[in-house]
């Protein structure tokens, strides 16, 4: 390779040389005009993909919310409010909204916690680093119909795994997935062991940027390494920790693919996520104008959440 | 690896150029291995050129799958204007869902196979397309060569748009090693008739006896069409029915419907059948040998064949008066297409009656076919133990008739979430099935949106 390398180099060198003086021969204002251009080039592909499946459906979106609309193009004329009156009423609604909420708050804090205490454990130095930080993030790159399968096979009541496994200090087998106590527990441990390889790696990343000085001094000021991890890293981690909250939340709130597979909801509906829940209404209950109105409820909901945290971490920030 | 500084900077602009030069050869070149070895079979598979491709979907997998693969490879290999194409979505939801999707855009496939309970889904909105009686006759598919119940169930709207291929009711399976040792077979060799619940009770006691563990397999946790199936039968056998009428409340029996309940959770005692029991723990257990009956559909005998279990298999009994049995059918339909090819859909007709003709080696995956001359056929008389519930034909109930009900349909999953924990917990049976009319009632009294 280092021969290809040197054979190659003088020949490519003076070009450019040359390239860069012929960019340059207009004034100021269309260089500027060129440099629109180009960057108007390099995100027009990203525009175009952006305003086709995200922009226009978004409104369309919100004019069907108004229509009677089902697959069958039936119903399509302005129903008004109509929707809108029948979701706010809608117990099958609120419960898939609760789920998704319960679902947000059980899944967010093991998804920090762990892989926070993950994150400082691998920083310890432990031996291996590479092989921790592998098997720590590997789950995060399975796709979800992979982990799904997994764990549905691991949560099995009579050959799974975790039955085994708990079996062996004599507790009784449980219907993980089938039973509406352990549900959502269940689906929300194969999530845990799905991402937080992710949060891992922003946290461990954050803690390999905290200056050594600053352990040393408190070492010299006889704090202990308990001391040390709550006054120095996990305020220095502060800032990561308020990027991985708003990360997280925002993907718990979409869950979607893996209670879909695990679960398809079930049992009795305790498992059901909004965005489930906007699914059946529009593709297996037919009808788009009522299933568009259900997501621009959902769509308040967490833009409500969002401006909750905003506020939350600008104060923080204000503090600082 | 870097020798100088000159080689090193220009280097990295190299190597990256390599880098992309080499990585677009890789998928090039990947593509031309994909596009080679996606080619092969099809082009190995493929029929005389000049004849017409027909897309099918349907939603068989398993051993369904494989029977039905075989079928349609024969259909392709008996004639030279059509090469059919199967493509196979997973069952329930996914398929449904896709199936609509595709109609409604008008560019669905040639052909499909649809669970007749989900026509009132699908024809009414203009999903689907009618059979011309005619040219079925020309093919020699006529209204003689079925039952009259199958028949009729491909019927919406006094307009026939689904030719059945089976009906696939729900079944009692007997380990027959077992219940001679209980003594509960007849003088045929085959079980003795049951006529009430007692009676049923009892024969799944004494088997319970014998083997230890249960007398009876019934998996249903968490499978609203598992719930559904049973119930249903009992339901008819006690002479109910169900009335789904979009702007009026459901009709429905409620002393009828507490009746089932309550005689399912007597047979869910922990005892007779697990009580907490999911579909997969329940064939388990009957194939292991740990109980002596089992209920569910005719789709899981190859299962039991394979198995090498000693089984006989028979319809439900009758236990509370009039005889029923849940079922439904696998039909083939034609799905609306915006652009339709007259010599394809020529095609389609062919191809439905060559495997309506060839349909025992569906009756091998357990289904009782639909098309008569083959029932009535010497083979299929002596294929055991299909010939021992073909009888069930004559007390089919298809799934009350609306929109959202049918095999798979969020109708089932309403069931299951009114019902499961009147089996599970055994909570009030009467309350759970008010429940259930209740959601359903709710369903009726918002507008069709396919009607």
């Amino acid at each position: 390779m280092t021969t290809t390398l040197t054979n190659h180099a003088p020949n490519h060198a003076p070009k450019k040389v040359a390239v860069t003086p012929t960019a340059r021969p207009g004034g100021p204002a269309s260089r500027k005009r060129g440099e629109n251009l180009t960057g108007w080039m390099f995100i027009g592909p990203f525009m175009v993909f952006f305003i086709l499946f995200l922009v226009v459906p978004i409104v369309w979106g919100l004019y069907l919310s108004f229509t009677g609309q089902t697959l069958t193009g039936r119903g399509g004329g302005l129903v008004g409010f109509a929707n809108y009156q029948e979701a706010l009423v809608d117990p099958d609604m609120w419960r898939s909204m609760g789920n998704t909420l319960w679902f947000v708050l059980i899944s967010t804090v093991p998804l920090v916690l762990i892989a926070l205490a993950m994150a400082v454990l691998v920083n310890l130095g432990l031996p291996g680093q590479w092989l921790w930080r592998l098997s720590y993030f590997m789950p995060y790159l399975l796709a979800s119909s992979v982990v799904s399968l997994f764990w549905v096979w691991m949560f099995n009541p009579q050959l799974g795994l975790i039955n085994a496994m708990t079996g062996l200090f004599g507790a009784e087998p449980i219907a993980w997935l089938q039973d509406p106590k352990y549900a959502m527990l269940g689906i929300v441990i194969a999530t845990v062991w799905w991402t937080v390889g992710f949060n891992f790696l922003l946290y461990l990343a954050a803690l390999q940027n905290i200056p050594e000085q600053q352990y040393e001094a408190a070492a010299l000021d006889g704090a202990g390494k308990w001391r040390q991890l709550v006054s120095i890293t996990i305020p220095n981690l502060a800032p990561t920790t308020v990027l991985i909250l708003i990360l997280q939340i925002l993907a718990s709130l979409k869950v979607f693919d893996q209670i879909y597979q695990m679960t398809a909801g079930g049992p009795g509906g305790t498992t059901r996520s909004a965005v489930q829940y906007i699914f059946e209404v529009g593709f297996t209950g037919y009808r788009f104008g009522y299933s568009s109105a259900i997501s621009y409820i959902f769509f308040a909901l967490i833009v409500i959440i969002s401006i909750a945290q905003f506020a939350v971490a600008s104060r923080k920030g204000l503090k600082k | 690896m870097m020798n100088g500084k000159i080689s090193a900077d220009s280097g990295a602009g190299l190597s990256r150029r390599t880098l992309i030069v080499g990585a677009a050869a890789i998928f090039g070149g990947g593509w031309m291995i994909t596009g080679l070895t996606g080619c092969a079979p099809a082009g190995a598979l493929a029929a005389a050129p000049g004849s017409t491709q027909l897309s099918f979907w349907h939603l068989l997998t398993g051993g369904d799958g494989i029977k039905m693969s075989a079928l349609v490879d024969g259909a392709n290999a008996d004639s030279s204007s059509f090469f059919a194409k199967q493509t196979i979505l997973t069952w329930g939801t996914p398929y449904y869902t896709k199936l609509a999707m595709a109609s409604a855009g008008g560019r669905a496939p040639d052909v499909a196979i649809m669970h007749a309970s989900r026509l009132p889904g699908y024809a009414p909105g203009g999903l689907l397309d009618e059979w011309d009686l005619e040219r079925l006759a020309q093919h020699g598919v006529t209204e003689a060569n079925f039952p009259a119940a199958i028949w009729n169930s491909g019927f919406s709207g006094g307009k026939l748009y689904a030719i059945a291929l089976d009906a696939h009711p729900f079944i009692l399976m007997y380990n027959t090693d077992i219940a001679r040792e209980a003594g509960v077979l007849g003088a045929n060799g085959q079980l003795e008739v049951m006529t009430t619940p007692a009676q049923f009770i009892e024969v799944a006691r004494k088997m319970q006896a014998v083997t230890g563990r249960r007398g009876l397999s019934y998996g249903y946790l968490g499978d609203g069409a598992q719930m559904w199936r049973l119930f249903y039968t009992f339901y008819r056998q006690l002479g109910a029915t169900m009335t789904l009428e979009p702007g009026k409340p459901a009709q429905v029996n409620e002393d009828a419907g507490t009746t089932a309940l309550e005689f399912m959770q007597e047979l869910l005692d922990g005892t007779i059948a697990t009580a907490a029991g999911d579909y997969a723990t329940a064939l388990a257990e009957f194939v292991n040998g740990e109980s002596g009956l089992f209920l569910t559909g005719v789709w899981e005998l190859p299962t039991m064949q394979t198995a090498g279990l000693s089984f006989d298999a028979m319809p439900i009994p009758n236990l509370f008066g009039a005889p029923a049995t849940y079922a439904d059918s696998h039909t083939f339909v034609l799905p609306r297409q915006a652009n339709l090819d007259p010599v394809a859909r020529e095609d389609v007709y062919a191809f439905v009656a060559d495997i309506l003709k060839s349909s025992l080696a569906w009756a091998e995956a357990g289904h009782i076919p639909a098309y008569l001359p083959v029932v009535d056929s010497v083979a299929y008389q002596e294929l055991v133990p299909q010939a021992h519930y073909a009888n069930a034909v004559e007390h089919l109930n298809y799934d009350p008739q609306a929109w959202f009900s049918g095999s798979g349909s969020d109708f089932q999953t309403f069931f299951a979430e009114s019902l499961q924990s009147v089996l599970l917990d055994k909570t009030d049976a009467r309350a759970g099935f008010q429940a259930f009319v209740r959601r359903l009632n709710v369903l009726l009294s918002k507008p069709n949106p396919v009607g």
